[in-house]
């Protein structure tokens, strides 16, 4: 019961939002941060539920991304059907990591995805003909105002949280969570475990498939270095889900959060108020950040919640 | 809840600290978007300083008509989509009537998109790839020549002195890098030299070995490369290394005229020439002084990239005093207007080709000659001859007998 009016709360809030705090700037704030939810949301359901940590996620955005740029560029479809497409082409390249990475386990199959969005940054850098290699392409955004981004995106990050939340509460769930606890026990209870490893990663392509898509609609820019980046797609959807919570519902969608709020404090020295060496030192307070939440925090923000709790409250005590 | 209540006020008194700032006499603001962090922070620390250098003595002489112009400077890290972010938020937020910087083409041209949308002009000082000011976009002013043109000095030296037979290029994949070796590439066609080789590497890369062993077995005259700073510095030492000795090494500008090159080549840097685009002995007009005035007041070299930002700080100032009102479309119509004389040269904004609001100036040759940038062609501003042939083995001081 209170979480169903912590949950209603929560919607109003993000309902409203747009609608009292009019800067642009703030709202495209809360849209990146909801893109990451995402992102964070994926790649949570295939490497904390089901315990294939995906190295390569950028593959997937990537391909949403370009599938959506390219149709429009090259064939004047709208972007906004470019959305679906992206998510579609991108389960489709989806089954084909699957059918070349699933063949090994634990860190091996991280560094196969690692080395497959590496070869796909590549394919997209050379391959001028189709990507336009690294001059990018570019569209010019269909909205001006921000507000249908917005709620584009909200509906996006909701519709996910949604789908992974029904997905773990049916058969499937369970199916995921035994091949993370032990994929051999799984097999011999009769588990299909390649094909509900497959399952997992298609869902969670075609969602980073259609963020893709949108941050190209939304952006109206992309090049190979942006969207197939290890840096700052991989391994940042890696770390959402790493400080919000590995396997847990909101996780992600905490860290997602948190990350964009931390980047964005640091990057602009405090929104201009502090210093402007601050800014200069954001990459370093970032790892700060995440070697706090990997020393202190390892189940991340929502799976710790009763410690951080805890911990709060005896502050508090004390003075 | 006394600990709390002390940490906040302190809190509170910092910010009261750091925020007198933001109220100043009243200001014009105008928005900077340079690389301050990330692989290209070099090239954005001598614009950063340079504008800053500007824009004191702007303000100093009175500013724009009684109010001072405020440079928002802020970093774009080198990543288009953080770039577009900042011009937005500098457009929205800051409510700037202008926006200028623009280091990488990548960032630049992602960030002119954003500019043209929203109709707030943007003067570009460095950003150089064509399909900047090949788009037809009229708010995009560009002060420096685009990439295409760089090599106009260096067609004229090749046709004078070097007259090679054969060229390998090496560019970095990244938009500046991919349109200056194409353009290069059809200079070549044009002159009848025979491209061996023209290569694309990868931003970041430490071994740049296997594709210079190969330019070695190919001998061309001429190695032509376009690269940032790191790079830059890694291909001369590796090509020495090699004992990789075409008759020329030139850099197409960016990361082969920055101090910082030879800091980091060290004597491979040695003899090394490049285009560019603007070099202190030019005879504009407060050129040698502000070289001078920047040594003097930084401790440190400056070099083209100093100077664009230098003067469009200087560009963005008359504009914005003539402009009838700060508004965009007033601020836009003064720059187009712009007739002025700048340390940089001459600055009008014409169309011509395919080119909308872009600069015409001429390019130039500069070789590192003892350590220092000299000017060497057009031959008649030369500070210092040509050193050509070059003995490259003796340069980097291998004895000449060790040679094979």
């Amino acid at each position: 019961m209170k979480k169903n009016v912590i949950l209603a709360i929560l919607g109003i809030v993000f309902l409203v939002f747009p609608l009292v705090i009019k800067s642009d700037y703030y709202q495209h704030l809360i849209i990146i941060a909801l893109m990451w939810v995402v992102i964070g949301s994926s790649w949570n359901l295939l490497a904390g539920y089901t315990g294939q940590v995906s190295f390569g996620h950028a593959i997937f955005f990537g391909i949403g991304a370009y599938t959506a740029g390219i149709l429009f560029s090259k064939f004047g479809i709208s972007p906004w059907w470019g959305m679906l497409a992206g998510g579609i082409a991108s389960m489709l390249i989806g089954l084909f990591v699957g059918w070349v990475c699933f063949r090994l386990r634990g860190p091996y199959f991280a560094l196969a995805t690692l080395a497959g969005g590496e070869i796909f940054r590549l394919i997209a850098t050379n391959w001028e003909s189709l990507t336009e290699g690294m001059v990018g392409i570019l569209i010019i955004p269909s909205f001006e105002s921000k507000l249908p981004y917005y709620y584009i995106a909200l509906l996006l990050a909701a519709g996910c949280i949604f789908a992974i939340h029904v997905i773990m509460q049916s058969k499937w769930g369970y199916y995921f969570v035994s091949i993370r606890e032990n994929q051999d026990a799984a097999e011999s209870l009769g588990i299909n475990t390649t094909l509900y490893k497959n399952v997992s990663l298609l869902v969670s392509s075609l969602f980073t498939g259609m963020a893709g898509a949108f941050y190209m609609n939304y952006m109206g820019f992309i090049d190979p270095q942006v969207v197939f980046s290890l840096h700052y797609i991989s391994i940042m959807a890696i770390l959402v889900g790493i400080v919000g919570g590995v396997a847990t519902i909101m996780g992600p969608g905490v860290g997602a959060f948190v990350m964009v709020g931390v980047q964005e404090t640091f990057r602009s020295a405090f929104f201009g108020m502090a210093p402007q060496w601050i800014s200069e030192a954001h990459a370093l307070v970032f790892g700060l950040l995440v070697i706090f939440v990997i020393m202190f925090l390892a189940n991340g923000i929502v799976g710790d919640w009763g410690k951080i709790k805890r911990n709060v409250f005896r502050i508090k005590a004390s003075s | 809840m006394k600990k709390i209540a002390l940490t906040m006020f302190a809190f509170l008194c910092a910010v009261c600290l750091v925020l007198p700032g933001a109220w100043a006499a009243e200001s014009v603001k105008v928005g900077v978007v340079l690389p301050l962090t990330g692989d290209q922070a070099k090239f954005g620390e001598v614009e950063k300083l340079s504008f800053e250098m500007a824009a004191e003595e702007i303000n100093a002489a009175g500013g724009i008509n009684g109010k001072t112009m405020e440079l928002l400077i802020e970093d774009d890290t080198g990543r288009p989509e953080v770039g577009r972010s900042v011009v937005e938020k500098m457009i929205t937020k800051d409510k700037v009537v202008l926006v200028g910087g623009g280091y990488s083409s990548s960032v630049t041209y992602a960030a002119a998109g954003v500019c043209q949308q929203k109709k707030v002009p943007f003067l570009v000082n460095t950003g150089s790839a064509d399909n900047i000011t090949t788009s037809g976009w009229d708010y995009i002013f560009r002060l420096n020549p685009p990439v295409s043109e760089y090599s106009g000095a260096i067609e004229s030296l090749f046709v004078e002195v070097v007259k090679p037979q054969s060229v390998a290029i090496l560019y970095e994949n990244s938009l500046f890098g991919t349109k200056g070796a194409e353009s290069f590439e059809k200079t070549c066609d044009k002159l009848g030299y025979k491209v061996v080789l023209k290569e694309g590497y990868e931003h970041g890369g430490i071994d740049y070995k296997p594709v210079l062993i190969q330019v070695k077995q190919l001998n061309p005259d001429i190695v032509y490369m376009i690269s940032y700073i790191m790079d830059a510095s890694l291909l001369m030492k590796q090509a020495k290394e090699l004992k990789l000795t075409p008759k020329v090494f030139m850099g197409g500008a960016a990361g082969f005229t920055l101090p910082e090159f030879v800091t980091n080549a060290g004597i491979a840097s040695e003899k090394v020439m490049s285009a560019t685009l603007w070099h202190q002995v030019l005879p504009y007009p407060g050129a040698m002084d502000y070289y001078k005035k920047f040594v003097a007041k930084y401790n440190k070299d400056t070099e083209y990239h100093g100077a664009e930002a230098y003067a469009a700080a200087y560009v963005i100032a008359d504009a914005l005093k003539r402009a009838k009102t700060f508004d965009h479309k007033d601020v836009k119509a003064a720059l187009a207007e712009t007739d002025m004389m700048t340390i940089f040269g001459p600055v009008k904004f014409i169309s011509y080709g395919k080119m909308k609001n872009q600069n015409r100036l001429p390019t130039y040759v500069v070789q590192w000659i003892d350590g220092n940038l000299e000017m060497i062609w057009p031959a008649d501003r030369a500070t210092k001859p040509i050193a050509y042939p070059v003995d490259w083995i003796k340069t980097w001081g291998y004895s000449s007998t060790a040679q094979n």
